[in-house]
């Protein structure tokens, strides 16, 4: 079947809501950090790309003593861009199929295992739980949920940063991830449990809900 | 297909060794070598200057000699068979003298796609350098846009020219210069080639 992916973790964002003083990816949980976690659910796949950008000589050094066949992609402009361009700039020169991770989120494991099977687009979503999400409207198309619209305003899913897509409309964009993704409307939807870090208390979360073997 | 024009350094991208300190540790400087080469690689001496400092260092020794360590030194396997089959539009780009790397560049059948420094012979002797290559200049020269491989501060220019600019660190350490300006930066020889490929 003709299936390529590329894997893009992007890990260039600053994180200084956490105020921990290390960009997020590093943020350990449970003795590891976040790219780490992620790693380690992707033996399998042969081509990764981490975007770097803030103190990406410690995020480079840290993927490589875990894993050498990485190819880093750097993203300079990271204090005026968002994630967005830096999926944009790790879509380039890419396989057909892009599958999108932020460094700074834990996946729930079986979740990962449904996301790798996966082998079409998709846009991931959780049941709405922070303050103020960017939020997915889904419908429902020929027995299948599809994500319509992103909103700020309302929605029935939040939106997790998670997404496979054909990495040929993906190249373009500064902003969010979701605003490469929006002119794509409307793509699959695929419910997720994850957990982001932005601040501490999501941190102590993350750290209680992976000690707990994520239930 | 792409338009692109490859460019390669060729200590410790092409190779699998660094070429000057497997030189001198041959004929037993390589003490001095190795500081003259690290305050180069992290530019705190001008390539200029660091480079005739080197060649001073080995000058004794016959270039015969060298060139005979220099076609021996261990390559960068998959790399050299992207060159060979991208022969065309790749190119490499060295500070390293002619008449060292001479053995080696014929192996790489690479003669007539190589800027490099150039020197004067006395018999088997180097009498003088009379021309360092300047990379920056290599890449004025360049039309079309090009893609730029390099480990070294020296390289910093043309990677920072490039439409896309890669950082190799397999051998030795990606220097800093290197790092700030570079698209992409890879570490194992395999990855390297496979994204190549994917720029063709």
């Amino acid at each position: 079947m003709d299936f390529s992916r590329t894997i893009i973790i992007s890990c260039a964002g600053m994180g200084n809501r956490l105020g921990l003083g290390t960009t997020k990816a590093l943020v350990e949980v449970d003795g590891k950090p976040l790219i780490i976690r992620h790693l380690e659910y992707l033996e399998e796949e042969p081509d990764i790309r981490v975007v770097v950008g803030y103190q990406a000589k410690k995020v480079i050094e840290a993927v490589n003593q875990y894993r050498k066949d990485i190819l880093f992609v750097f993203n300079h402009d990271f204090k005026n861009t968002g994630t967005g361009a830096s999926v944009a700039l790790a879509s380039k020169y890419a396989n057909k199929y892009i599958l999108s991770l932020d460094g700074d989120m834990l996946i729930h494991p079986e979740d990962m295992k449904k996301i790798l099977a996966c082998r079409h687009e998709f846009v991931g979503g959780n049941p709405i739980e922070s303050d103020d999400p960017w939020m997915l409207q889904t419908f429902e198309q020929d027995g299948k949920e599809m994500v319509g619209a992103f909103s700020h305003c309302m929605g029935n899913y939040e939106w997790n940063g998670v997404t496979q897509m054909l990495s040929a409309k993906m190249l373009n964009g500064n902003g969010h991830v979701f605003q490469l993704i929006e002119p794509h409307l409307p793509v699959p939807f695929m419910e997720l449990r994850t957990r982001e870090i932005d601040t501490i208390h999501d941190y102590e979360r993350a750290v209680e809900w992976v000690k707990n073997g994520f239930v | 297909m792409s338009r692109y024009i490859f460019l390669f350094d060729l200590d410790s991208t092409v190779t699998r060794q660094e070429i000057l300190p497997t030189i001198a540790s041959h004929i037993g400087v390589y003490e001095q070598m190795k500081d003259l080469t690290e305050s180069s690689m992290r530019g705190e001496v001008p390539f200029k200057q660091s480079f005739l400092q080197r060649v001073e260092l080995l000058k004794s020794a016959s270039v015969s000699q060298i060139r005979e360590i220099v076609s021996n030194i261990e390559l960068n396997e998959p790399l050299v068979d992207f060159i060979q089959a991208n022969k065309s539009r790749s190119y490499i780009v060295t500070g390293n003298l002619d008449v060292w790397i001479e053995g080696l560049i014929e192996k790489l059948g690479m003669e007539k796609n190589l800027f490099c420094s150039k020197a004067l012979l006395d018999g088997d002797h180097i009498q003088d350098v009379f021309n360092i290559v300047d990379k920056d200049a290599v890449i004025r020269q360049m039309v079309l846009p090009f893609v730029a491989v390099g480990d070294g501060n020296n390289d910093a220019e043309m990677i920072e020219a490039a439409e896309v600019g890669i950082g190799y660190g397999g051998v030795r350490p990606v220097a800093a210069s290197v790092l700030e300006c570079a698209t992409h930066v890879v570490y194992q020889e395999d990855k390297l080639v496979d994204f190549l490929n994917k720029l063709l």
